[in-house]
């Protein structure tokens, strides 16, 4: 049964009724709490990205591999941890993970314990599948972030360092021209986005643009853009303000939170959704699960684009993003202690930008995307490339064996960074 | 601050306060002068990284608590948060002195004694005496007293959450499709005055008990208009101000011998803006300076009060999986570890004390100083006071 949904390599892994059917089987010899979540990711299948959908093939199929008694001696420490914990009383949901299970879980006080026992079970799990994956080549990878010239970014040496190998060039030309060289190319060298256009079409996961802004997808050309999964927190505004003020319906009520989130989930939201997302069922189901899952991503536009990018790191691991931030408004006078409402609809007050307290908002988040890139092993294949566009300048954090060929005597130019990023990706 | 505005918000802060006195105490009346012994203030404010506060790189967020008032008191730079790092739960178990493993959003009452109870029951004090006002909307009323048989709501603290109703009024407002328009500042106090005296109005929030189902739709109702009106004057206001403001007036009419106070400006946080969490952290470090000129100002405080200062705890680190500054819910020192700054009458000494405490420790070491004994609590006194 699991030999059809094992990890083979392939993307876009098809799951049909009855191997779904088999797999939940497969789930209900683990113990109690590490069902919801891999039940979750059955139920969304078609809404899963190549990488977790091999993820949790190759999770399957190293728990097939188990032995029942040798899985029962793993997993024997959690079982009784669960015991302590009283999970049998909890009316905890196996289905799919919820804020209920997730408060029962905090609020217990095993839960330490509780999280390295599930840490431990799934990594012997996980190494008890054959892992084809390691065979494949590691591919460079790119994370691109814009601090836009309009944002006032405190001067790079007074920054909190990002990484040890981080390095600071003064570019010789326009640093706006950066992004767009790097994605469009040029006309003797292909830029990112074609490199990335998947063949034969269809959606691609490997290249994202998030922006705080509608900047990045006027650098796609038409036929580019199926390449790319864009996501702009301008063009999202008329779903945004719709999803926020059915979110700021919910009750102050755990139970009927999870409720009416799950309801959120699975309305029509045809309507709201911008024209460029048309037919991008899983990239729509992405953001519903981002607005879903909090951190400001529905309330400011820069924590929209860490949020993103910090979630599409965990769940694409993408070879290219493309991160651009931008500005948030002063809080308003009066309204600002509702800071979750949307300020446009209860206030008629103009907005009035905030560049200062914009510019410490991205600064920090632009670190924090590269901070979660580090979570993962694919960032010892990536470029941390972040363009200051008002200081004309670039902070590069380069993977070993890829230093930057430019001393602190040499200025790159706009052409020479991005063809040194092309030629990066193309290893 | 815009004085037209402090004068606006203190002038509504009274108004609220005289409108509880009213209407929840009747015949009884409301001496200052009450409760001559000594008295303590619990000030804890949400979530703020020792990074961002008493640390190099924090300084400059806090110049009143670094510069003014850390040279003054006995301060503690390794405070454990041992317990659940949601507000509902540290709060619960800074004013119980056991760590509470409850639903976080304040579904069920601390599961042992408050602090509140033990200084009413034991010492005899009225509710008035006792008060909970809180800037935080994830707690709610039920944390002025606990399920213990022998304790409970009868000997519970007055609860009221001044920031969360200036929300509701807003939600309400736009809920009702009107937008926020207006800037004419001076039309608004007399709405306010008629809002207030309203015969069904009862009290700002919550009163443990209270019959709070039908509290809530009369409270509710009517300061929900009320604060309408003040959201109409578009005066610039922040939960945490306005907090304050209903605090002082408390302690000016009722001079309770133990209140607690919540800030939570700085929880903006979880929203993603660093520079609004920050600018939270300043309002802490301003508001903390003017109740302790309060406290020196107001005869029944002056030099017999206990000011206990502290974060419920820090917020993850950053590059965490759950997403640094934004959050509080990582099991690090980042999280956990905090500090607590202690002033007035029963600070020994300036200094800094590093023996590390849990937050536990608090509700042990108010007892001692009410001279409250045989209380079964987990914790320890605190060194470094006069006990």
């Amino acid at each position: 049964m699991t030999q059809t949904i094992i990890n083979d390599g392939r993307d876009n892994m098809q799951m049909d009724a009855a191997r779904i059917a088999a797999a939940r089987k497969l789930i209900e010899r683990l113990p109690v709490t590490m069902r919801p979540g891999l039940n979750q990711q059955l139920a969304a299948w078609d809404s899963l990205f190549p990488f977790e959908q091999k993820s949790v093939s190759k999770f399957m199929s190293g728990l097939q591999a188990y032995e029942p008694s040798a899985l029962e001696t793993l997993t024997q420490p959690l079982r009784k941890l669960e015991e302590r914990m009283g999970v049998a009383h909890w009316g905890f949901s196996e289905s799919q993970d919820t804020m209920e299970n997730a408060s029962m879980l905090a609020r217990s006080e095993f839960y330490a314990d509780w999280r390295s026992e599930v840490q431990r079970v799934f990594a012997a799990i996980n190494a008890a599948a054959h892992d084809s994956t390691n065979a494949i080549p590691k591919p460079g990878r790119l994370i691109l972030i814009v601090l836009p010239e309009s944002l006032p970014v405190a001067p790079v040496n007074t920054w909190k360092a990002w990484d040890k190998r981080a390095q600071v060039l003064k570019i010789n030309g326009d640093a706006r021209r950066l992004s767009e060289l790097c994605i469009h190319g040029r006309p003797d060298r292909p830029g990112i986005a074609s490199q990335f256009a998947p063949e034969g079409g269809g959606q691609s996961a490997d290249l994202w643009l998030i922006d705080a802004d509608a900047h990045l997808k006027g650098s796609l050309a038409p036929a580019e853009r199926q390449a790319a999964c864009v996501l702009s927190y301008a063009v999202l505004k008329p779903f945004r303000d719709k999803f926020l003020a059915d979110v700021n319906t919910v009750p102050k009520s755990i139970e009927a939170t999870d409720q009416t989130l799950a309801a959120l989930r699975h309305r029509d939201w045809e309507p709201w959704w911008p024209a460029e997302l048309a037919g991008q069922t899983r990239l729509r189901s992405f953001i519903i699960d981002l607005f879903l899952s909090g951190n400001g991503a529905l309330i400011f536009s820069n924590a929209f684009v860490e949020w993103a990018a910090s979630e599409v790191l965990r769940r694409a691991r993408p070879r290219v993003i493309v991160a651009r931030f931008g500005f948030r408004a002063k809080p308003k006078p009066f309204t600002g202690i509702a800071i979750f409402e949307n300020q446009q609809r209860i206030s008629t007050l103009p907005d009035v930008d905030d560049p200062q307290g914009s510019a410490t908002d991205a600064l920090i988040l632009a670190r924090y995307t590269w901070l979660a890139a580090l979570r993962y092993p694919e960032h010892e294949q990536t470029c941390c490339l972040c363009i200051l566009e008002q200081q004309n300048t670039a902070y590069v954090i380069a993977p070993d064996g890829m230093t930057p060929p430019w001393g602190t005597d040499h200025s790159p130019t706009p052409e020479e960074l991005s063809d040194w990023i092309g030629m990066h990706l193309s290893t | 601050m815009d004085e037209s505005r402090r004068t606006l918000l203190k002038a509504t802060a009274a108004l609220l306060v005289d409108q509880w006195a009213a209407s929840r105490l009747g015949a009884l009346s409301a001496d200052p002068s009450a409760g001559a012994g000594r008295k303590v203030v619990i000030l804890a404010c949400g979530g703020i990284r020792r990074e961002d506060s008493f640390a190099e790189s924090g300084f400059h967020n806090i110049p009143h608590l670094y510069h003014d008032l850390l040279p003054q008191s006995a301060f503690y730079p390794f405070v454990r948060n041992a317990g659940v790092t949601s507000h509902y739960n540290t709060v619960s178990s800074v004013i119980s002195g056991n760590w509470q493993r409850l639903d976080d959003w304040g579904k069920t009452p601390p599961s042992s004694p408050t602090l509140f109870e033990y200084l009413r029951k034991r010492m005899g004090l009225r509710q008035d005496q006792t008060w909970l006002i809180s800037s935080n909307k994830a707690l709610t009323s039920k944390i002025g007293a606990s399920t213990v048989r022998e304790f409970g709501p009868a000997y519970g603290a007055n609860v009221i959450f001044p920031k969360q109703l200036l929300i509701n009024a807003v939600v309400h407002a736009a809920a009702e499709g009107r937008a926020v328009h207006s800037s004419d500042r001076s039309t608004v106090q007399p709405e306010i005055e008629a809002m207030l005296n309203g015969d069904n109005y009862d009290g700002l929030g919550w009163a443990v008990g209270g019959d709070t189902s039908s509290l809530d739709v009369l409270t509710l109702g009517t300061m929900q208009k009320a604060v309408e009106d003040l959201v109409r004057s578009n005066a610039p206001v922040t939960g945490d101000e306005f907090t304050f403001l209903v605090a002082t007036e408390v302690m000016r009419r009722f001079a309770p011998s133990l209140l607690t106070i919540t800030f939570s400006d700085m929880e903006v946080a979880h929203f993603g803006s660093y520079s609004l969490h920050l600018a939270g952290v300043s309002t802490v470090d301003r508001l903390v300076y003017e109740l302790w000129a309060q406290l020196q100002s107001l005869p029944a405080y002056k030099d017999k009060t206990t000011l206990f200062v502290l974060p419920e705890f820090g917020r993850d680190l950053d590059g965490s999986n759950t997403n640094g500054f934004f959050n509080h819910r990582q099991n690090s020192e980042s999280t956990r570890l905090t500090w607590m700054m202690c002033l007035g009458d029963a600070v020994r000494k300036a200094q800094i004390v590093e023996n590390p405490i849990e937050q536990t420790d608090i509700c042990p070491t108010i007892a001692r100083l009410f001279e409250l004994k045989n209380l079964d609590l987990p914790g320890k006194p605190m060194p470094g006071l006069w006990l």
